[in-house]
């Protein structure tokens, strides 16, 4: 037995002189859950749509269950894809509809009314097998879509953005049902999203893709905490620049000229943006104790509920701070922001 | 997917039996039609082959085929004008009234347009002659007090047209209507504009580019028509239409039709382009 | 101070009375050849005259007796039912490929499949019949046949199924088809199990509009038949040229009928349809 459900290997795709999928190499291995992350127009989709066969490939390989079949249409390929729309058959029950893969693979009619069962239940769908998709909301439509391509058990499960059209306390339940079942059922899975929230919750593995191409895959903890570049760092959670140059050696806000900076190695002169995530500031008198300190004028607060959140300026650059207690300064004067030095990501 | 070579004839392949019937059986015969226009006519056979612009001189020379190419632009534009009004203030109104009437008012305006033009003809037909509806009503009802007859006027023939034409411009306009917001009707009246001033400076300006289809709809439908004004109007009002058929079924005479047919497909293209222009002309006035 | 407001010239009570008398009198305009007509029918005179004095089914019982008319019925219905599945299939396809494929010189291809529609009926038929007047298949001569009749008819059919089934593909989600292919279903087998029921639809509208329109065309068959081909509008227009009577009257009402026979079918099935999903 093959220990890799997919293997994508350099793969490309243009369209004109657009380069949609540029060189893309990614293995999932069985049962993993592997989320391709990024913004849109980074080419998620078409990477899915090559894998699901409804677009073909320029150059490259993919293999299926360690078999190639990137020459093969949709139909011959053992994948199943959960669509952002649901597509689910309109004129066809929530029963037929899970039913109509099984069909496909001729599997006798007694095991196929065992198996669409089975599915319904575990997308908790029980009862409403003679619906018609019109009669369902749009999150059932989306666990019958689940559901149908499930009962096929396909090399691999292609989710592509599914979640994207729910309202976002539906979103939420539906992402711990699908790490539920996929903790349950261990099935493997490409996942496509731009909501980076999703990506981490669910994912074994995140692939963030930018322009066509893969730029970095790890786990979810390493690309949040150790992103192999700015954009990923800008794009995985929430982070404030702040831009300064390095003159002689030490760290120069150009607004306030005011900069602290402790670096472990020195960096030569020039210009450089720092990122600090909003939970890593200490604001007033906490910053005190921080080896890196600058000072900056406070704007406003918002309270959040567990926490307030503090909108500073340093010079032109935004910094947010967030801490459970709300600042006794008021708006306009000047507050100090501190934070560790494992806190913050430099890049040139 | 299925090999590059298959999925670039499939198309075609699909789009044959159309691609044939408009070639073959409508491409064809229009360059036929063409050619014929410049054949010349003996008076035994249909055609005989030439090149003569004999018969094209005749739309100038002919006093009867000068005056029906009047008669048609005339009753096309008298009669799309009179229609325009009326599906215009048809569909105003199914707009402006509540939702439960409307598919009432939908299926009177589709009324004309399901039933056979030749239907229609018969039913007027019936309206306008001194034994008709409209005669015996008004007598009846002590208005008149001689019997009239309104058969083979002008009149009549404008009655029978507009009803054909008038249910494609009203779905034109009503179509129109539906896609503007009916609260800049209520700001304006809210602003106090009088509701004339309302329909001048709010809701023509809007509709006009569909007024203008809608128009053109009306005109070249009337245009091309033949057996409305034929068999409700007097014996003067003949339209291009009714010579074209003259000329075939009656006289035989094959090239004098055809070039009678490509004035009416010119003055049709003309229309439409027409149409087009004024459209754009607007649009790039207004955004 | 706010401005002085003039109360307008023609107050909203007098405006909705303008209004009222308008519509009143359009529904009138629509209804009365329509009612004539069918009063008509039912007359029991041997002349088109009013007041109407004797109620008879006479002319029903003639014109079901009169091996002319309901040959011209016949006709009729052979045609409109050729011509409904000529411009449907020719339609359906193109349309097909039309919204699936791209195409070059797609541009030029729609205006050709829709130019006709804008020709004038007359223009279409002289054409035609020009053109096929002396061609004969196996001594089979096309002038005057049913197949030239529906050909001419599905000029002005072909185009409407067209423009009506490349909206109903358009409206079809993609991903439909992707999801069916995807769990396996081959391409031909997609089209007739997922595709034909989702455009059911408009599949039967294509076929009964093309019906209508070919049943209530009179111009291009005045062309384009003969005697033994000749259509129930051609008696109908012979008729009236000639001697009008109640005769007329009733293929009127047998003509409209057979129309909004389709008409009901459409809505029939477009009712089954909702329920089968709203339930």
């Amino acid at each position: 037995m093959p220990q890799t459900a997919l293997d994508l290997d350099h793969i490309c795709r243009n369209y004109g002189p657009v380069v949609a999928v540029d060189d893309v190499s990614l293995t999932v291995a069985k049962g993993e859950f592997v989320t391709l992350l990024g913004p849109s127009g980074a080419g998620k989709t078409s990477t899915l749509r090559l894998i699901g066969g409804f677009e073909s490939i320029d150059s490259g390989a993919i293999g299926l269950n360690g078999g190639r079949v990137d020459h093969l249409p949709p139909y011959l390929r053992d994948t199943a894809t959960i669509f952002q729309s649901g597509a689910l058959f309109p004129h066809k029950t929530v029963a037929e509809n899970v039913a109509f893969g099984l069909r496909m693979r001729r599997i006798a009619k007694a095991d196929i009314a065992v198996r669409v069962a089975e599915a319904l239940a575990v997308v908790r769908l029980q009862g409403l097998e003679d619906r018609y998709p019109d009669q369902l909301s749009g999150g059932q439509k989306q666990r019958v879509a689940l559901a149908r391509s499930m009962a096929v058990r396909p090399a691999i499960l292609l989710f592509d953005e599914p979640l994207s059209a729910l309202d976002l306390s539906l979103r939420l339940q539906l992402r711990s049902e699908i790490k539920r079942l996929h903790d349950e059922i261990g099935f493997s899975a490409i996942y496509v999203t731009h909501d980076q929230g999703e990506a981490m919750a669910m994912s074994d593995r995140v692939a963030v893709m930018r322009s066509g191409k893969i730029e970095q895959t790890d786990c979810p903890e390493t690309v949040f905490n150790a992103a192999a570049n700015e954009f990923i760092h800008t794009f995985v959670g929430e982070t404030c620049c702040l831009t300064f140059r390095i003159e002689g050696g030490r760290g120069v806000d150009p607004a306030t000229g005011t900069l602290d900076l402790h670096l472990a190695q020195p960096l030569p002169d020039g210009a450089y943006r720092l990122y600090l995530r909003p939970s890593q500031p200490s604001l007033g008198q906490a910053a005190q104790a921080m080896p890196n300190r600058v000072i900056a004028r406070l704007g406003f607060v918002a309270f959040l509920g567990e926490k307030y959140r503090h909108h500073l300026m340093a010079g032109p650059c935004e910094i947010v701070g967030d801490q459970p207690g709300a600042l006794t300064a008021e708006s306009g004067a000047d507050a100090l922001i501190g934070w560790d030095s494992s806190a913050m990501r430099i890049f040139q | 997917m299925t090999g590059p070579k298959r999925s670039r004839l499939a198309p075609w392949l699909l789009l044959t039996p159309a691609q044939i019937l408009a070639v073959v059986f409508f491409g064809v015969p229009a360059l036929y039609m063409a050619r014929m226009s410049v054949n010349a006519h003996a008076p035994q056979s249909y055609f005989t082959p030439g090149f003569t612009f004999e018969n094209y001189a005749r739309l100038t020379h002919d006093p009867v085929i000068a005056g029906a190419i009047w008669n048609t632009i005339w009753l096309a534009l008298i009669g799309s004008a009179v229609t325009i009004v009326l599906a215009y203030g048809f569909a105003l109104i199914v707009w402006l009234k509540p939702a439960r009437w409307r598919l009432w008012f939908i299926g009177l305006a589709l009324l004309p347009l399901l039933i056979s033009e030749i239907a229609i003809i018969f039913g007027w037909w019936m309206v306008f002659p001194r034994n008709g509806l409209l005669s015996v009503a008004l007598m009846s009802s002590g208005l008149i007090t001689d019997k009239i007859s309104l058969t083979y006027t002008e009149g009549a023939a404008l009655v029978g047209q507009v009803y054909i034409t008038l249910p494609y411009c009203f779905f034109i306009l009503l179509s129109v209507f539906d896609g503007l917001d009916r609260r800049v009707l209520e700001a304006a009246l809210d602003l106090s504009a009088p509701p004339l001033t309302t329909l001048y400076e709010v809701l023509l300006p809007q509709t006009r580019a569909g007024l203008l289809a809608a128009f053109a709809q009306a005109f070249i439908w009337t245009m091309g028509t033949y057996a409305t004004p034929m068999a409700l109007g007097p014996d003067t009002l003949w339209t291009l239409g009714f010579l074209i058929q003259a000329q075939m079924l009656g006289k035989h005479h094959w090239p004098m039709a055809a070039a009678l047919s490509m004035v009416l497909v010119v003055g049709v293209a003309l229309v439409v382009l027409l149409t087009r222009w004024l459209q754009l002309q607007q649009r790039s006035f207004h955004v | 101070m706010s401005d002085a407001l003039r109360a307008p010239r023609i107050g909203p009570r007098l405006l909705r009375a303008i209004a009222a008398v308008f519509t009143l009198s359009l529904v009138a305009y629509i209804l009365i050849p329509v009612l004539v007509t069918l009063a008509m029918s039912f007359s029991g005179a041997a002349q088109l005259r009013f007041p109407i004095r004797s109620w008879s089914l006479g002319w029903y019982a003639e014109f079901a007796a009169s091996p002319q008319w309901t040959g011209a019925l016949i006709n009729s219905l052979i045609i409109a039912t050729g011509t409904a599945v000529m411009s449907s299939v020719a339609g359906v396809a193109a349309a097909y490929a039309y919204t699936r494929y791209t195409l070059r010189f797609s541009t030029l291809l729609y205006v050709l499949l829709m130019l006709p529609l804008f020709m004038p009926g007359i223009v279409l038929g002289l054409g035609v019949a020009l053109t096929f007047s002396r061609f004969s298949i196996g001594g089979y001569s096309l002038l005057g046949s049913h197949l030239l009749v529906m050909i001419a008819h599905s000029l002005w059919a072909m185009p409407l199924v067209f423009l009506l089934m490349e909206a109903v593909f358009r409206m079809i989600d993609r991903r439909v088809i992707e999801a069916a292919q995807d769990l396996g279903c081959p391409p031909l087998r997609t089209f007739f199990e997922i595709e034909v029921p989702m455009i059911s639809t408009g599949l039967i509208s294509s076929l009964l509009f093309a019906f209508v329109i070919s049943l209530n065309e009179f111009v291009m068959v005045l062309f384009l038949t003969d005697r033994d081909t000749q259509t129930l509008p051609v008696l109908m227009w012979l008729g009236l040229r000639s001697a009008a009577t109640p005769q007329i009257a009733v293929a009127s009402v047998v003509i409209s009928l057979s129309v909004f026979a389709c008409l009901s079918l459409i809505m029939v099935w477009y009712v089954r349809q909702l329920r089968k999903i709203t339930r």
